[in-house]
């Protein structure tokens, strides 16, 4: 009796153990992990729509695994402790230390053997944010830049005209001071004090993030004209951090319809869609510097990467063909919700529609190739480049220390993290 | 157990002690087994990587005591040291009294003190990221306290007319009374509480009538509570503003946790010592110094250790805040150590970071046991 029982609890644990294992006998399994928020749905529907039917006959299949905070965080973690998944996202932000450990698989061999993706498909300056010692280690799968987006009852109210593609920092600030009432509590722009939206308006004016010795100089003239020039504006009474109107960033305060631009990408539009359905937006490139003629620019883009300890690297590949094919592509463009990588893609049809979601991923698509376009990454130092930077905008912005005070400041301590 | 025993069917001393050993071993497993796996060893762990360079992805080399080294010149560890001190003196101290405080007033036998008792233990049961959030939203330049602040200069006349009229009334009410023989202290709560009710009627009064008017053309208060690197109150006994900030919001969090203990402790004085005292006519005060506090001694104690190893590893609060205060204006030890396994966007730094955790391990040790031999004494 006593031994009946026993064998039966044995046979249910190893029918357990079965039903654990069982999807490795289904097909090969590729782990595919990005983050969350409203990337779960769009990813969800292309692995429905595009890959499953790609990849089921080669008896693969896909298991999405959303990660719903600090993605960078797990991925560093799980790639540390051999957990990681197979396909997974990599921000540009972060993509260097993992190219440069050896955490990604290059992509190179892979891509000559392709008869779906190759190395031309990709639009280049992207493809070269993945690029580590010649070595391609990842695909981007979409990209973001900036440029202004204006409320348009705001410029209309002032009998001002939009701000458009002409613009100089001067006539942009003009026209931000015409609809700027701020004791009505309506302000001309909202200015994160961050590098990640200022740093365009540095570019713009000739800066270069670092010189021949590896050093930054932040005394470069251009930088110091784009300081005064950005926190400026907020001394002026015509910008106001999105902080002091309750918003964290430029895309929230906009939607409060109390500014009348922000400087944000195309994620903008997902949540206008959202929170300000009503709100009349146009959108732009973003001014140009009157001295040296040029917009500045970030290109921001994430790419779908390989694990090098990956097990299913070949089946990982075709996934990672499905997800970034023309079609899947051209579905996620014409869903409005990002901007493709793909270089055939620049001539759809889908730019040419006249809704102010389709004309302002037109402005932020152009915004790859207008001037001085930098990826936003930091080399090697990642996002303690930019701490001192933000903290010095921060300081002046909100009145504590002047440009001068506060650039002395975070160059000292930039030169303490460079060690120059 | 043993007295239900016949002495003929009593088994060996030795036995019975091995069995009762083996029993509580047992039943302590679970932690022994999670003591060893996720604090000794990863203690280990961490007190080696503190010894390497490590990037969490290439074999850890060892550098000896290079890190430690590094520590002593890195001006973002030393803001850090200096932040993890402050907050841990000052919150310990302030949670301690406002625990003590809280306990006193909530342990009165009064009807429904048992709501006041669960609303105040509120702030400890909601989660501190919550709270957070709550309280960015309160610090922020727009926000609720700047708002609060800006109404109380435009109105401050009124209020200068309620406490001026609630000293007054107050100050004749006790005259009064005591003018018709009954003791009435300064501060008798119930004719406090009446002054303060006259003496807002006739402010009220005064305001309708225009004789007290509003401040007009006060611009509204911007006081930067988190966006800011400006230290108060200044000299050598200044901390940043934004600590502060969390310091104030900490304290609240965690006072009424260790008012729950206050509480437990105050129940278990004798009542009698209270007795015996009132009848040797010891004052209210008297009898909380001489009683009271003698008799919390070992609640205080365990307060203040807890106290201690808590606001020295302070970390979620500083996490959650994030950009929105400048990091030198809160970084603490922990944090410290966050951000430098995982700084976003550059190369992790392990080494440097354990080599902090293992400073942070002995300053709460050293701590502890100062404050245990100063309790002791």
């Amino acid at each position: 009796m006593r031994l009946h029982r026993c064998a039966g609890r044995v046979s249910i644990l190893l029918l357990m153990l079965l039903l654990l294992v069982s999807p490795a006998w289904a097909g090969t399994v590729v782990r595919v992990s990005g983050w969350a928020g409203t990337d779960v749905a769009i990813v969800e529907e292309l692995i429905t729509r595009f890959v499953e039917p790609a990849v089921k006959p080669y008896g693969i299949e896909v298991r999405y695994e959303p990660i719903a905070e600090d993605f960078s965080t797990y991925l560093f973690n799980s790639l540390s402790a051999g957990t990681a998944p197979d396909l997974f996202y990599v921000d540009i932000f972060w993509a260097e230390p993992l190219m440069a450990a050896g955490q990604l698989e290059p992509l190179d061999a892979y891509l000559q053997r392709s008869e779906a993706l190759s190395k031309e498909d990709i639009i280049p300056s992207l493809l070269e944010a993945f690029t580590y010692q010649g070595k391609v280690y990842g695909i981007p799968k979409d990209f973001n830049t900036l440029a202004v987006f204006y409320n348009k009852d705001i410029f209309d109210e002032a009998g001002v005209p939009y701000p458009d593609e002409s613009d100089t920092w001067a006539s942009f600030t003009d026209k931000l001071r015409r609809v700027s009432r701020p004791q009505e509590g309506i302000y001309g722009i909202a200015l994160a004090p961050e590098f990640a939206r200022f740093g365009a308006f540095a570019y713009a004016a000739g800066f270069r993030l670092f010189d021949e010795r590896g050093r930054s100089d932040l005394s470069q003239p251009g930088f110091v004209e784009a300081f005064e020039w950005y926190t400026g504006l907020v001394d002026e009474g015509i910008g106001i951090l999105p902080a002091d109107i309750g918003q964290s960033w430029g895309g929230g305060a906009f939607a409060t319809e109390r500014v009348a631009t922000a400087i944000e990408g195309a994620w903008i539009l997902g949540f206008l869609r959202d929170q300000a359905p009503n709100l009349p937006y146009g959108a732009t490139l973003l001014p140009r510097h009157a001295g040296t003629g040029q917009r500045g620019n970030f290109i921001y883009t994430v790419s779908w990467s390989i694990n090098a300890a990956s097990r299913v690297k070949e089946e990982a590949f075709r996934v990672l063909e499905a997800l970034t094919s023309p079609e899947a592509q051209q579905w996620v463009l014409q869903r409005g919700l990002a901007l493709p990588s793909r270089q055939a893609l620049l001539d759809d049809p889908y730019f040419k529609q006249a809704t102010a979601e389709a004309q302002a991923n037109l402005v932020v698509f152009r915004g790859a190739s207008e001037g001085n376009v930098q990826p936003f990454k930091f080399g090697r130092y990642g996002g303690d480049w930019m701490t001192p930077v933000n903290e010095a905008l921060s300081a002046v912005m909100t009145g504590e220390l002047t440009p001068q005070q506060a650039l002395a400041d975070a160059q000292r301590r930039l030169d303490e993290l460079t060690g120059r | 157990m043993k007295e239900g025993r016949t002495p003929g069917l009593r088994r060996p001393m030795l036995s019975e002690r091995v069995q009762e050993a083996v029993a509580a071993y047992l039943f302590l497993a679970p932690f022994l087994f999670s003591l060893v796996v996720f604090f000794a060893y990863a203690f280990a762990r961490t007190l080696y990587f503190s010894f390497t360079q490590y990037d969490l992805f290439s074999a850890p080399t060892w550098v000896g005591l290079r890190n430690y080294v590094a520590l002593l010149t890195e001006p973002r560890f030393l803001t850090a040291l200096q932040n993890s001190i402050t907050f841990a003196v000052v919150v310990t101290a302030a949670q301690t009294v406002f625990a003590l405080m809280l306990a006193l007033a909530l342990n009165q036998k009064l009807r429904g003190i048992t709501f006041f008792r669960a609303a105040y233990y509120m702030p400890s049961v909601a989660s501190s990221v919550v709270i957070t959030l709550i309280f960015i939203w309160l610090y922020q330049r727009a926000g609720a306290i700047n708002y609060l602040l800006t109404v109380a200069l435009v109105y401050r006349r009124v209020l200068v007319a309620w406490v001026v009229g609630t000293v007054v009334l107050q100050s004749a009410l006790v005259l009064y009374e005591r003018g018709r023989g009954r003791p009435a202290s300064p501060l008798e709560p119930s004719l406090l509480v009446t002054a303060m009710l006259l003496a807002g009627a006739a402010s009220a009064a005064l305001w309708v009538a225009g004789v007290v008017t509003p401040v007009e053309g006060v611009q509204p208060v911007a006081i930067p509570w988190l966006n800011t690197r400006r230290r108060w109150p200044g000299g050598p006994v200044s901390a940043p503003i934004p600590l502060e900030a969390i310091m104030l919001l900490n304290t609240w969090t965690t006072a009424p946790t260790f008012m729950l203990l206050y509480l437990a402790g105050l129940q278990e004085i004798p009542r009698e010592l209270y007795e015996a005292a009132s009848v040797d006519g010891a004052s209210a005060w008297q009898q909380f110094r001489h009683i009271t506090l003698p008799q919390l001694r070992h609640v205080t104690f365990l307060v203040v250790t807890l106290g201690l190893i808590g606001t020295l590893q302070m970390f979620d609060q500083v996490a959650v805040i994030g950009d929105q205060a400048p990091l030198e204006s809160v970084i603490t030890l922990a944090y410290y150590v966050y951000s430098n396994v995982f700084p976003g966007g550059a190369v992790p730094r392990v080494g440097q970071a354990a080599a902090a955790a293992m400073t942070l391990a002995l300053l709460t040790l050293v701590v502890v046991l100062i404050q245990r031999k100063v309790v002791e004494r």
